[in-house]
């Protein structure tokens, strides 16, 4: 497996924030998964040496400026959500991909729960369920990812050696 | 040997449990206070509204990128709309144009009886703003607030505060003014409230957004003369939105016998959702207070509309 560099990790990124940017309508808006987290989360598995807590934080100061919300809410929680992914980063080697896929799910959540905390702190209602929606596009989204650019731990290819 | 092993070894083959740097922990806390002190800054202070303008300036040709494949569905879906359809389309609206039309001569002739009588009594002229139409880009990214993002931005003379309508009634306001771009907050929005007025009885009161696309009307005694099926306009106190736009039907009122006020709740008549173009019309100008009623004509031609579209010299 060839060793991830710096040019694809920013050139994901960059394309997730395109995503991001895209207009959405319909079910769309409910559905989205949150690509700048999703990817984030797939390198800081795979490659915490190119992507880690700073490039979290970056990440979430642009989503913050996409959508216009409040400065510093998402790239608090894109922080808090690194830190528990780097947290557990050396583990994910024992992890089989039914655990990896719910270690995920559970960042996801995560990530979502510390937004809502912080909107609600500055004065927002809370939203409906379908706010939890996009952890599961999520997670299907980081499947597809490590279906197209390769497997996030090394286990796999060591035990063929 | 052993060390032959080691050197063997590329870095990147296991540089995931040594390479490491600064401690996460420390890391962590170091960026999140940055997070903390940005939202304090960001909520406190104004500093950081000009980064975020040349932010989302800056982002306006990524926006058209990821805007093309939605713009191309769309044309092409526009170029292959049954032909049938745009010929009932264009029956309609010939014959809503000719009522209108029928219409509008009546408004001409009331207007300046209006404005004649209006002077004869020493009162102040009504305001008939301009307008500018714009285009619903997208819908706001963030899931907890409402609101539009329209293409009309700094660059084509929006300002935050002016009154957003569409052909039904008030969609809202604009909150955000950037280079190419505005947001418009939603008067079902929680943070926005509208000064209304009830169409039958005159009945002055606030309407406040709420969630689920609905306006509240709070602080009102539980035995207000009120209506289910009442229609609300703006009351136009505020100098913002015009007098007598549509607001919202009254759809529920709850009366809850310890609460000494009635829970009204109505819905918006404007629909977001059904089509693209609004008119963001143009702020009233702040009036001396001192001008004699002489200058007040001069000023106020009778034949004014109310509503123009984007011609920036449309007003005679």
């Amino acid at each position: 497996m060839r060793a991830p560099s710096l040019l694809s990790v920013y050139g994901t990124l960059f394309l997730a924030l395109l995503f991001q940017l895209f207009p959405w309508s319909g079910e769309g808006v409910i559905l989205r998964p949150d690509f700048m987290l999703v990817v984030l989360i797939y390198w800081l598995f795979r490659a915490p040496y190119l992507c880690n807590i700073g490039t979290a934080w970056v990440a979430g100061v642009l989503v913050d400026l996409a959508t216009g919300s409040l400065l510093g809410q998402y790239a608090l929680a894109f922080t808090l959500t690194a830190f528990v992914a780097l947290f557990f980063q050396r583990r994910l080697v024992l992890f089989s991909s039914f655990q990896l896929l719910f270690f995920t799910f559970g960042l996801l959540i995560f990530t979502r729960l510390s937004i809502l905390v912080l909107k609600l702190f500055s004065g927002h209602e809370p939203p409906n369920m379908h706010y939890f929606w996009p952890v599961i596009s999520g997670v299907l989204l980081l499947q597809l990812m490590r279906f197209f650019l390769g497997p996030i731990t090394q286990s796999t290819s060591n035990e063929a050696n | 040997m052993l060390k032959g092993v080691h050197q063997k070894l590329e870095p990147q083959q296991t540089p995931a449990f040594f390479v490491r740097g600064a401690s996460p922990f420390s890391r962590m806390v170091l960026f999140c206070a940055l997070s903390i002190i940005l939202m304090a800054v960001d909520a406190k202070l104004n500093y950081l509204s000009q980064v975020r303008q040349a932010f989302i300036g800056g982002l306006h040709p990524i926006e058209r990128i990821a805007n093309i494949p939605s713009e191309f569905i769309r044309d092409f879906r526009k170029y292959f709309s049954v032909h049938n359809q745009l010929v009932q389309e264009n029956y309609t609206l010939k014959q809503q144009a000719f009522e209108d039309a029928i219409k509008l001569q009546r408004l001409n002739t009331l207007k300046s009886e209006n404005t004649h009588l209006r002077s004869l009594l020493g009162g102040d002229m009504p305001i008939h703003p301009r307008a500018v139409l714009g285009d619903i880009s997208h819908t706001g990214r963030d899931p907890f607030r409402n609101v539009v993002v329209v293409n009309r931005g700094s660059q084509h003379n929006i300002q935050a505060g002016q009154a957003v309508v569409d052909a039904k009634g008030v969609l809202g306001q604009v909150t955000r003014v950037y280079p190419f771009s505005s947001e418009v907050t939603l008067i079902t929005d929680k943070n926005l409230s509208i000064p209304v007025q009830v169409e039958r009885n005159q009945l002055r009161a606030i309407a406040f957004g709420q969630s689920g696309n609905t306006l509240d009307i709070p602080y009102l005694p539980s035995n207000v003369d009120i209506k289910i099926g009442d229609k609300l306009v703006t009351s136009g106190i505020d100098g913002i939105y015009p007098a007598g736009l549509a607001v919202a039907t009254v759809t529920k009122i709850n009366q809850d016998p310890k609460s000494p006020f009635a829970k009204i709740i109505s819905t918006p008549t404007a629909q977001v959702s059904h089509h693209l173009q609004l008119l963001i019309l143009e702020l009233p100008e702040l009036k001396e207070v001192e001008r004699n009623p002489a200058e007040n004509e001069d000023d106020e031609p009778t034949n004014t509309t109310t509503v123009k579209e984007a011609k920036p010299d449309a007003r005679t």
